[in-house]
Order: C-alpha cells, then sequence, then structure tokens
C-alpha cells in the first residue's frame, strides 16, 4: 500500500501517481529502488503487473522474489541468466550421483571380500589338504572381476577433481 | 528472411526487414516460441538484450531466454528459480548420502583390517571429502541467496 507521502519504488520510477492500490508498493518499497529497477529492465513493469494480478496475493511476494532472481542473474549474465546456474548445478548433481555409484560398488566389493573369506573358512578340513591347484579355478575369475571394479572405482574417483570450466566461469559471472 | 515474415515479427503483425535482429531466432515455423518469449519479457526488452550481445551469443541467449519463460509460464510463482531450488535440494541430500556412505566404506576397511581391535577408526580425510568440503562452500553462498526471501 502506497504510503501518502512516498510513492513505492515503481510509482517514482515510472513517474506516476502512487495509488492506495498500487499492485507494486507492497513488493517494491521506496527504499529500495534497484530492485524494481532491475525487473523493469528486464521484464517490464507491464509484464509484471500482469503476472502479479493473475496470482493470488499470499503468492505475490515469492513470485516477486523469483522475478528479482532471474532479473539479477540475467543483468550479471545476459547470454545465459539462470540457465547457467542451472547447468552448473545439474553437472554437480551427475557428479554426486557418479561418486555416489562408485562408494556403492566400493561397498559390494567389501562384502564380496569379507564373504569370499568367510566362505574359504567354512571350508571342511580334509579338502584344505587338496594341491592348491584346485583352488585356482575358484579364485582367479573372482580375483580377476575385483581387479577390474578396482580399475573402475580408480578411473572414476580421479574424476572427483574435474571440473567444467565453461560452468565454472558462468558460476563467477553469476556470483563475483 | 526472404520470403514471409518471422515470427516474432508475424506475432507483432509488421513487416520483417532483411535486418530483423529477431529472425534468425524465432523462425516462423515455431511461432510458440515468440509468444512464450513475448509474454515474459516483450518484443522490445528481447530485442534490447540481444542487440547489446555479439552476434555469435544471440541464439544461445534466445534459447536462455526462451527456457525462461517456458519454465515461468509454467510456474507462475517461482519459475525457473524453483528448478534451482529443486537441484540444490538434490544436491544437499546426495552429498549427505555420499558422506554416509564413504563413512560405512571406511569402517568396512576398518574392519578388515583390525577384526578385533579397532571397531571405528577415524575416518582419514579423502580427497573426495576435501573437494566436496570446497563445492559445499560454494553450495552454501549459492543457497543463502537463493533461499533469501523465499521462507
Amino acid at each position: 500500500m502506497g504510503s501518502g507521502s512516498s510513492p513505492c519504488a515503481s510509482c517514482k520510477l515510472l513517474r506516476r501517481r502512487c495509488a492506495k492500490d498500487c499492485i507494486f508498493a507492497p513488493y517494491f518499497p521506496s527504499d529500495d529502488p534497484h530492485k524494481f529497477a532491475i525487473v523493469h529492465k528486464v521484464f517490464g513493469a507491464s509484464n509484471v503487473s500482469k503476472m502479479l494480478q493473475e496470482l493470488p496475493v499470499q503468492q505475490r511476494a515469492d513470485a516477486v522474489s523469483s522475478l528479482v532472481y532471474e532479473a539479477n542473474a540475467r543483468v550479471r549474465d545476459p547470454v545465459y541468466g539462470c540457465v547457467g546456474a542451472i547447468s552448473y548445478l545439474q553437472n554437480q548433481v551427475s557428479q554426486l550421483q557418479m561418486q555416489l555409484a562408485v562408494a556403492q560398488t566400493e561397498i559390494l566389493c567389501i562384502q564380496m571380500q569379507h564373504h569370499q573369506e568367510d566362505s574359504a573358512l567354512a571350508l571342511p578340513t580334509q579338502m584344505q589338504h587338496h594341491d592348491d591347484d584346485d583352488y585356482k579355478p575358484f579364485l582367479l575369475p573372482t580375483t580377476h572381476n575385483l581387479d577390474n571394479i578396482s580399475q573402475y572405482i580408480n578411473f572414476a574417483s580421479s574424476s572427483n577433481v574435474i571440473q567444467d570450466p565453461a560452468a565454472t566461469v558462468k558460476r563467477e559471472s553469476l556470483w563475483t | 528472411m526472404s520470403s514471409g515474415r518471422c515470427a516474432a515479427c508475424r506475432y507483432l503483425r509488421r513487416r520483417c526487414t532483411q535486418d530483423c535482429i529477431l529472425s534468425p531466432y524465432f523462425p516462423s515455423n515455431n511461432p510458440q516460441r515468440f509468444a512464450s518469449v513475448h509474454r515474459i519479457y516483450g518484443a522490445s526488452n528481447v530485442t534490447k538484450l540481444l542487440q547489446r550481445l555479439p552476434t555469435h551469443l544471440r541464439a544461445e541467449a534466445a534459447d536462455s531466454l526462451y527456457f525462461e519463460a517456458q519454465c515461468r509460464l509454467e510456474d507462475p510463482v517461482y519459475g525457473c528459480v524453483g528448478l534451482i531450488f529443486l537441484l540444490q535440494q538434490q544436491i544437499h541430500s546426495a552429498e549427505s548420502q555420499l558422506i554416509k556412505t564413504q563413512a560405512e566404506i571406511a569402517v568396512m576397511k576398518s574392519q578388515t583390517q583390525h577384526p578385533r581391535t579397532q571397531p571405528f577408526p577415524a575416518i582419514s580425510g579423502s580427497n573426495n571429502l576435501l573437494l566436496q568440503q570446497s563445492d559445499n562452500d560454494a553450495n552454501l553462498s549459492f543457497s543463502n541467496q537463493v533461499s533469501f526471501g523465499f521462507i
């Protein structure tokens, strides 16, 4: 609600009378002119007004906050705006999911190792006196699979340090 | 456009000149694309924004404007910021799960090495965790920016 003496930031910028039922006044107070200026620059006052009019009153404050956020992102990064941040975050999610998959695979490996050790210990005593050759067919395939998985873990782990430089640049352009 | 108007000029009911700045990015075969962008940003804002950019970046800018416009039309309250918030939540959840899983690995490994003497060894700072910590710091400042004003 515009006060009697001071127009809201929107009406001040638009150089018009701030009516009592001004749709902008609750969200663009006169002490923060930059907030409306940036939203007006990116979206335009009439578009913002239409968007707010289409929303129930209790949702308008959040809508204004998100519009201000998007407008700021667009001013900082005129090419990508918020999409730059979304791209960066999606990349982070993928990396984390990969790290999680690697960690879960490692748990499986350790569990398999434990299972093998338990199985070896559980062998009846007469079998332990056989030639070592009898054990090779049992051990070799499993060892071979573990080596393959270990190589995959080592390879995947090394990608933890790699960040997409383009995504880093986009992030820098938003937040510096 | 050699023949016919681009989607923007058709929408705006004006003549589409040869040097129309919008025509490369709003072809006539996709009228909905310009309609979405126009509804959120307005033709003049889009034109001004593209004019300020070098030509080789305008296509990407038009695409990102269209994406954000679509997000806003689908979610009039939060637009694409809703998606950012969701991704941040996913990152937070994945990080927690990862830390928990890595702790489990450390415990299992110690049980393999010292089955009786050391049930809970100190978890050595792995490179993964340290790197994630620095990423966490970036995410915290990001989420503070996003969550401000939504609570």
